[in-house]
């Protein structure tokens, strides 16, 4: 078995709202999925379906091979919801010993976590500031070593150390052999940690891309220097170069696809200084939505 | 029922607060009502005999009750009214916190992302309910208890008939007071149960809350309208109030209508149990 998340045609409405439409989701054991999308898209409604919060209107899912609605199933998963919510009156300790004692975690499992993430354990829920609730729901969802994570919106709320901090925690968790499933809808926050990337808008998957893949289409322009510039359409014929411009001794090339031809041709001309111009990655999200019509839908 | 015991506990943890707020208050108002007995006793009697039919239904006299005696002044200022008001309104508001109240913070919803069904929620929350309001209402009867022999509620008491015979009413028991407030627990879990089912049922706390309330005072009123018009009688068996009042069982002891509300128990918990267990759960 080496599916740790599967949905098929997972779809589900709220009245006349679709939130989720025919969802073909397949997630292997040991990889990082990233689930990308808006406010709104369809991402938490996922997630609340695969940990049976909410039931499907048609269609399956299934989590490390059984129902997420199986108690033995959830023990082996950490959640971390979008906005966590506990008993207000409750002491961060007592949140650790209840929630981690239900989960089978080993009383006092959160103290490495805990020294890692600077937390204090005396103060009450309700005292928290968000970043420190974030912190007590992420200890949570990783004290019991769960074999599935799924977390939404990890890092919202978090300062950039502890930000970087939980990747590291999440690259470690993932060496150790455990899936990981996070929604986000922060391009970057992803590219560090993520195998896989999916993108829902308004319910539907637009697209699924492997990080490989998506860091090459970040690539955005290369600029490339000559002693004796050539003409714009050099570059006439090379799959890649979607549009040429000269800049002086430049040429700047904007780039969609396998550079390797490109470069060969460079080489070919005598080019003396390549400069690659990387686009945002919230751009080469955008385009990848627009590239797929999902924008538009 | 993996980690029942821990929820359990843990929820009636978090209402410590809560229920000494409950049992102080409630306590509070039977002591003081059981202190004001040596000097409001015969007048609360001689008020309660001139008053008219409804008055009389709105005290819960009926049956011969003096209630100028130790039991009828009990009875008529404290168990039929006041006391079972207090109880339902406690086993109203643990109903509702028990599901749809932690529900719509969504605590609910992180509670069951761990490895625990939603049947064990929802019977240790339930048992954490008949607890807390039987906790409560043993608390308020021992306290009442203790009260007799200080306010005079002990002695047996003597008044004039309207044919100018004596008649000796006895005094207040520990058993008598048991009887009583079993009976007003009784109806409290029976409403706080229909509020539990209700909750998981609907999963809107202000709608469940509304529709219990109502059901409590709807009750209250077909129950005054049965016996002050006359009219309606065919309906008189839907209110709790019909037994519970007739049957006075604070004076007459335990009757079997008293397992009434708890048939009732039975069906809510059942119900909302299984919808419960089906239908979405709902974020705040």
């Amino acid at each position: 078995m080496t599916v740790a998340i599967e949905t098929h045609e997972l779809s589900k409405s709220f009245g006349d709202v679709h939130a989720v439409r025919g969802l073909n989701l397949s997630v292997e054991r040991g990889e990082c999925y990233a689930f990308l999308g808006r406010n709104g898209s369809g991402k938490s409604t996922t997630a609340r379906m695969l940990l049976d919060f909410i039931r499907p209107t048609s269609g399956s899912s299934s989590i490390l091979g059984g129902s997420g609605a199986d108690a033995r199933i959830r023990a082996k998963v950490g959640y971390l919801p979008g906005d966590l919510n506990m008993p207000r009156a409750m002491t961060v300790q007592d949140a650790f010993d209840f929630y981690g004692g239900l989960a089978g975690a080993p009383r006092g499992s959160e103290k490495p976590l805990v020294e890692r993430f600077q937390l204090s354990i005396d103060r009450k829920v309700r005292d928290l500031s968000t970043g420190n609730r974030r912190k007590v729901g992420l200890i949570l969802a990783f004290m019991a070593d769960p074999e599935l994570l799924i977390l939404d919106e990890p890092t919202s709320g978090l300062d950039p150390v502890l930000q970087d901090e939980f990747r590291r925690l999440l690259a470690e968790r993932k060496a150790a052999g455990a899936t990981i499933w996070l929604t986000s809808h922060v391009m970057a926050e992803v590219e560090r940690v993520a195998d896989r990337v999916g993108l829902i808008n308004e319910g539907l998957l637009a697209k699924e891309v492997s990080m490989q893949e998506l860091k090459h289409q970040r690539v955005g322009s290369i600029k490339l220097t000559f002693e004796q510039p050539p003409g714009a359409d050099a570059f006439a014929g090379v799959p890649a170069a979607r549009h040429v411009e000269a800049d002086g001794d430049d040429l700047v090339i904007e780039v969609d696809g396998p550079v390797a031809p490109l470069l060969i041709r460079a080489g070919e001309l005598g080019a003396t200084r390549i400069e690659t111009i990387q686009r945002d990655l919230d751009e080469v999200f955008l385009d990848l939505y627009e590239g797929d019509g999902a924008g538009d839908r | 029922m993996r980690g029942g015991f821990t929820i359990y506990r843990r929820w009636m943890r978090d209402r410590t607060i809560s229920t000494i707020a409950w049992t102080a208050g409630i306590l509070v108002t039977v002591v003081a009502t059981a202190a004001f007995y040596p000097s409001l006793g015969s007048a609360t009697g001689d008020l309660a005999s001139g008053g008219s039919e409804a008055m009389s239904t709105f005290l819960g006299l009926g049956n011969g009750i003096d209630p100028g005696s130790p039991l009828g002044y009990l009875w008529v200022s404290l168990y039929a009214n006041i006391f079972p008001w207090m109880l339902m309104a406690l086993g109203v508001s643990l109903g509702i916190a028990a599901i749809v109240g932690d529900e719509e913070t969504r605590n609910l919803e992180y509670l069951l992302s761990g490895p625990v069904e939603r049947t064990t929620v929802v019977l240790s929350r339930f048992a954490g309910c008949v607890t807390n309001l039987f906790v409560v209402s043993l608390i308020s009867a021992l306290g009442l208890i203790a009260s007799l022999p200080l306010f005079e509620l002990t002695t047996a008491s003597t008044s004039t008939a309207p044919d100018g015979s004596t008649v000796t009413s006895p005094g207040a028991t520990a058993g008598d007071v048991l009887a009583g407030t079993f009976a007003s627990f009784a109806v409290a879990i029976g409403l706080g149960s229909v509020a539990f089912m209700l909750g998981a049922v609907i999963g809107r706390k202000s709608i469940a809350l509304g529709i219990a309330t109502a059901i409590g005072v709807g009750g209250y009123v077909l129950y005054t309208l049965t016996q002050t018009t006359g009219d309606l009688q065919f309906l008189a068996w839907l209110s709790p109030w019909r037994w519970y009042v007739d049957d006075a069982m604070l004076i007459n002891g335990l009757t079997w209508p008293v397992l009434l509300p708890f048939g009732t128990m039975v069906v809510s918990l059942l119900v909302g149990w299984q919808v419960f267990l089906h239908r979405d759960l709902k974020g705040g």
